[in-house]
């Protein structure tokens, strides 16, 4: 059975998931998800062990101030998010992916030598503002819940639509009108914010924040949940998110043999399912109410 | 606003049903029967697996050697993996299990983020191989048997301006992405410029690097004689093997990190002259560090014990000989479990225990005090697979 704290570390796995996935509904491979969530933590990290007037000395951390790190998070994420996709973003495919690795690779490089980020050690003795791991299950339940209601609102958006379109054929999009940078600009600033957002909540959770975050590890391991979840519809990145981070937990009673059978599910997710678990053709044989079929499928 | 029938939120409902599951808590109170339960944390996966595989040998040996006197102990052993994630959920779950007290995790980094949740729940940590600055520091319930770093690393600069006097050039590599490493190697170039030998370069590497032309060859450009490597197993292996093949002949400082006969099969007969100060040597010639090398070579061959493996061995001794005194007093059975973890803690940190690595005690904060430190220099046998710590007089 899975413990508090594994779901709290699940629910991460599945934000990060859907960071991912956005700038993908725009046909964007982006893999600077680690590399925002760091930017993100850091934020949460910086404010709350550095400056005493927000109460990191008291036993609970204040909720106010953890809202506001939110907000800052966001900001810097999606200013860094726009100054940096306004190049970056004129790439596409595996280009656009090796120049967000390069920007991971700057940031993480950054943080790593710089005094004031505590270096590799980072920072540790992170203040917690809630005593117990359902306080964070419930924060990231609710992000969870809003940005899925968020995605599910795109799907029958107007934007939504044009990142569909963007996705299946850039070219055609451009010529029906569809202005496909800011689109794409847009999924990438939004991919930018999640992850920002589930940063601070990490690094809040986990008691330490460092550079190792946003390594190249765990750009792919963020790229293997939508992989193995389906990047067609929300619901895949969430259920890669949830069930790649809990098997290597649950399957310890397999002793020293559970990364061999994690790998082995790896490899035979994309093998048995080549578009990810979740697909449309799924949610048709599902026995789903008619209304939540309608609703999710695009 | 329309309502809409509870069967519409069911699935929802199910799906959230874990959740709630999760809330339940494990019985409050030790049974009155059956083991003791005591959890370690070890990296058994990951690229600090070379250093778990020594402290599982110490552990099982430590078991062995003391099962507990009253109710016997029953150890548990996780893996932690070598990042924080995994040392994290291993620690919640040994929690949750009941476990009276906690050994590790492997790395300082880990401890960082796990240590934490020991606090809280206040269950006593005992660390065998933390040596970062500040983990006794975490909190009331942790402690650790391994001395920091910076007590010992100076030691082996000091042995090595002894050997060769005449040492001018220094040059320190450190993996810049590695908490041990930049924490050791800030040591390191301390005790070098208060000797004289500021060192001419710093070389940065990462901890998942190979090849390491690139930094040796700026090295070596400045002809230095005294190398000073602040590096985990598995890179420091190969930055030394790297060195050699590279051209360099002069001596070698390792720090911590390569403290670890499992660094013989990447630098083979490069290892040969390292010089390492250790916390444990296996030539120490008391009665409990005899009776370790023999139950050692019993298990393992011919083969000398390492440190981690000694420093793991001692920490199962502190716990079990504490759960003893604290029987001996009166029987734990039917206690809240809360009671007894703490009255374990207190316990811990009053004891004076004679263990491999001496006798030793811990200061109220839970930092150890251990009487005697070594330097060693590494032994490689002719044919370049094993070698040996060999202890300076």
């Amino acid at each position: 059975m899975p413990d508090g704290s594994l779901l709290v570390q699940m629910l991460i796995g599945a934000l990060l998931g859907l960071s991912v996935y956005l700038p993908l509904a725009a046909g964007q491979l982006s893999l600077a998800t680690p590399g925002f969530m760091t930017v993100g933590g850091y934020v949460a990290a910086l404010l709350s062990t550095r400056v005493a007037a927000l109460g990191g000395a008291e036993p609970l951390y204040p909720l106010p101030w953890l809202l506001l790190e939110l907000v800052l998070a966001a900001v810097i994420a999606l200013a860094l998010a726009l100054v940096v996709g306004l190049p970056v973003l004129r790439l596409r495919g595996i280009y656009l992916a090796i120049a967000t690795i390069a920007l991971n690779e700057i940031l993480r490089v950054l943080l790593l030598n710089s005094s004031w980020t505590g270096g590799a050690v980072g920072i540790f003795a992170i203040p917690q503002p809630f005593g117990d791991p359902l306080g964070y299950l419930a924060a990231l339940l609710l992000l969870l819940l809003l940005a899925g209601a968020a995605c599910q609102v795109l799907a029958g958006h107007p934007l939504g639509r044009a990142m569909a379109a963007v996705r299946d054929d850039e070219l055609a999009a451009s010529c029906s009108g569809v202005d496909s940078f800011r689109v794409k600009l847009l999924a990438f600033g939004a991919s930018a914010v999640l992850a920002a957002l589930t940063g601070v909540l990490a690094a809040h959770f986990f008691n330490t924040w460092n550079a190792r975050q946003g390594s190249f590890d765990a750009s792919i391991t963020t790229l293997a949940f939508v992989v193995f979840g389906g990047s067609r519809l929300w619901l895949g990145p969430v259920l890669g998110g949830l069930v790649l981070t809990a098997l290597p937990e649950l399957l310890r009673p397999v002793g020293d043999l559970r990364l061999v059978v994690f790998g082995a599910v790896i490899l035979l997710g994309p093998l048995l399912f080549p578009q990810g678990v979740v697909t449309p053709a799924l949610l048709q044989r599902l026995p789903l109410p008619a209304g939540w079929r309608r609703r999710l499928l695009p | 606003m329309v309502r809409r029938p509870i069967r519409r939120s069911l699935p929802w409902l199910l799906a959230l049903a874990p959740l709630l599951a999760a809330c339940s808590r494990p019985a409050a109170t030790l049974p009155t029967t059956g083991p003791l339960p005591v959890g370690a944390v070890l990296a058994l996966t990951g690229n600090a697996s070379l250093y778990g595989q020594d402290q599982r040998i110490g552990l099982d040996l430590a078991r062995a050697a003391h099962p507990g006197q009253g109710r016997p102990l029953a150890l548990t052993i996780e893996d932690g993996g070598s990042d924080e994630a995994g040392a994290t959920g291993a620690f919640q779950l040994l929690i949750r299990r009941g476990s009276l007290a906690l050994i590790g995790p492997t790395l300082s980094q880990q401890a960082f983020a796990a240590d934490p949740i020991a606090e809280r729940q206040g269950v006593p940590v005992l660390a065998p191989s933390n040596t970062a600055t500040g983990i006794p520091q975490l909190g009331a319930f942790i402690s650790r048997v391994s001395a920091q770093s910076s007590v010992i690393a100076p030691l082996s600069i000091d042995r090595a301006l002894k050997l060769l006097p005449g040492l001018k050039r220094a040059v320190v590599f450190y993996a810049q992405d590695d908490a041990y490493s930049t924490a050791e190697t800030t040591i390191f170039q301390k005790a070098l410029a208060d000797r004289g030998l500021k060192p001419l370069s710093v070389q940065r590497t990462q901890l998942n690097d190979q090849d390491f032309l690139n930094q040796i060859s700026a090295a070596l450009a400045l002809k230095p004689d005294l190398v000073v490597l602040s590096l985990q197993a598995v890179d420091g292996g190969n930055m030394v093997r790297q060195l050699r093949e590279l051209g360099y002949t002069g001596t070698i400082v390792v720090g911590n990190g390569m403290n670890t006969p499992n660094i013989y099969p990447l630098c083979r007969r490069a290892c040969d002259g390292l010089l390492i100060a250790q916390a444990y040597s296996p030539e120490l010639d008391t009665a409990a560090n005899r009776a370790f090398v023999q139950r050692y070579r019993a298990a393992r061959g011919s083969a000398l014990p390492p440190q981690l493996t000694a420093q793991a061995f001692t920490a199962w001794q502190v716990v079990a000989e504490a759960l003893a005194r604290l029987q001996s007093r009166r029987p734990l059975g039917g206690l809240p479990l809360a009671e007894v973890r703490r009255e374990l803690n207190r316990e811990i940190l009053a004891g004076r225990y004679d263990t491999p690595l001496g006798p030793i005690r811990f200061t109220p904060e839970g930092e150890v005090i251990q009487e005697r430190f070594y330097v060693a220099q590494v032994k490689m046998a002719p044919d370049g697979r094993t070698g040996r710590f060999a202890l300076l007089p």
